[in-house]
């Protein structure tokens, strides 16, 4: 079983997560279709922006965003987000099996370092957790597939921060850590965690108004 | 000319044959957006009839897209006349389709709620105009 989990099973879910996401992405733009008419329309010249005029117009852009409605859930987010792939991605412990099997690994960020960043995952889910159980409108819509959500994205990261520290039986800690792994990449294309890849489709291909680029796609 | 009072919008029976095939027309995209929602309510805050009504969540704008097209699909459009009365205060009352409502992940709220009314409207159920007024139907 072991064996499984720590072999063909890590090949397989590698498979599934980029084909599956090769998958969707293919299906949304089978689903999408260039638009007719662009609103803004096309002929309006951008106005050419340097750097730090860049800078003063997304700053002056905050005002208007969740940066203003909800600073401590937009940092915690977006924290959140960025570690979520920055931990796994650049873990030296990973990135030695990567050399191992395939022969090549990416940059390492110190064990320090991502042990203090894999706490800060762990508070930032117990933060998502406290809104869901304690405020009211996050609870009223919340069902139990959000809770199993949640636990997926956070079983890697708890059970890697125990078998860092050699908490409990470090086999069968490590053996959980790689099958949750391997849970979430499976999971991600084909469940809520798909806001990963469909973040990016919708907020740069789809036009509406609050697109990020000029979304020139609609369904 | 009919008269079509809320009374006797009760009086047909629902055809769910015809939500389903509604409902299947517009599933690539709507059933994406239902299964994307991470349920985070960060849309909240820029709806403002949920501002208006003292931060009551049933005005948010997810919650009003979940309990409306989410249920439908929820049930694969086999719903009953009473279930869509109630659907027909959350799109019509609790939204007057502004389309103001953010959503950080990008989905398209208004445009939810905008096919839920239409599915409603399919088998008769909206507002009617005295009703409104009297806000007898809330």
């Amino acid at each position: 079983m072991y064996n499984f989990i720590q072999g063909p099973l890590v090949s397989i879910a590698f498979v599934i997560f980029i084909l599956g996401l090769i998958f969707q992405f293919f299906q949304f733009f089978r689903l999408t279709k260039k638009k007719e008419w662009i609103y803004p329309p096309v002929d309006v010249k951008r106005e050419k922006k340097t750097a730090g005029k860049w800078i003063t117009f997304c700053l002056a852009s905050l005002n208007g965003t969740l940066w203003k409605t909800d600073p401590l859930v937009t940092i915690v987010t977006s924290v959140f987000h960025v570690f979520l792939i920055l931990v796994p991605v650049f873990l030296l412990g990973h990135n030695i099996l990567l050399n191992q099997s395939w022969g090549f690994s990416l940059w390492s960020l110190p064990e320090s370092m991502t042990d203090i960043l894999t706490g800060v995952v762990l508070i930032c889910v117990a933060f998502f957790l406290g809104r869901r159980l304690f405020l009211s409108r996050v609870r009223v819509i919340t069902s139990l597939y959000d809770y199993v959500v949640l636990l997926i994205a956070l079983a890697p990261f708890l059970t890697g921060y125990f078998a860092y520290h050699q908490w409990f039986h470090y086999d069968t800690v490590m053996t959980v850590h790689i099958l949750a792994g391997e849970v979430m990449l499976i999971t991600i294309p084909f469940t809520k965690l798909g806001h990963m890849l469909f973040f990016f489709l919708y907020r740069f291909f789809i036009g509406n108004e609050y697109s990020f680029a000029r979304g020139e796609r609609t369904w | 000319m009919e008269n079509r009072r809320m009374s006797d919008q009760g009086a047909k029976p629902v055809d769910t044959k015809q939500i389903k095939e509604m409902l299947d027309r517009k599933e690539g995209k709507m059933k994406r957006y239902l299964s994307h929602c991470a349920h985070c309510s960060l849309c909240a805050e820029s709806c403002f009839l949920y501002m208006a009504h003292h931060k009551d969540p049933q005005y948010m704008p997810s919650y009003k897209a979940i309990s409306s097209l989410g249920k439908l699909y929820k049930k694969k459009g086999k719903v009953d006349r009473k279930l869509l009365t109630e659907m027909k205060g959350i799109v019509w009352r609790n939204c007057v389709l502004c389309g103001r409502c953010y959503c950080p992940i990008g989905i398209h709220i208004p445009s939810m709620i905008a096919f839920a009314r239409s599915v409603l409207r399919s088998q008769d159920v909206y507002p009617q105009l005295d009703e409104v007024s009297s806000e007898s139907w809330l």
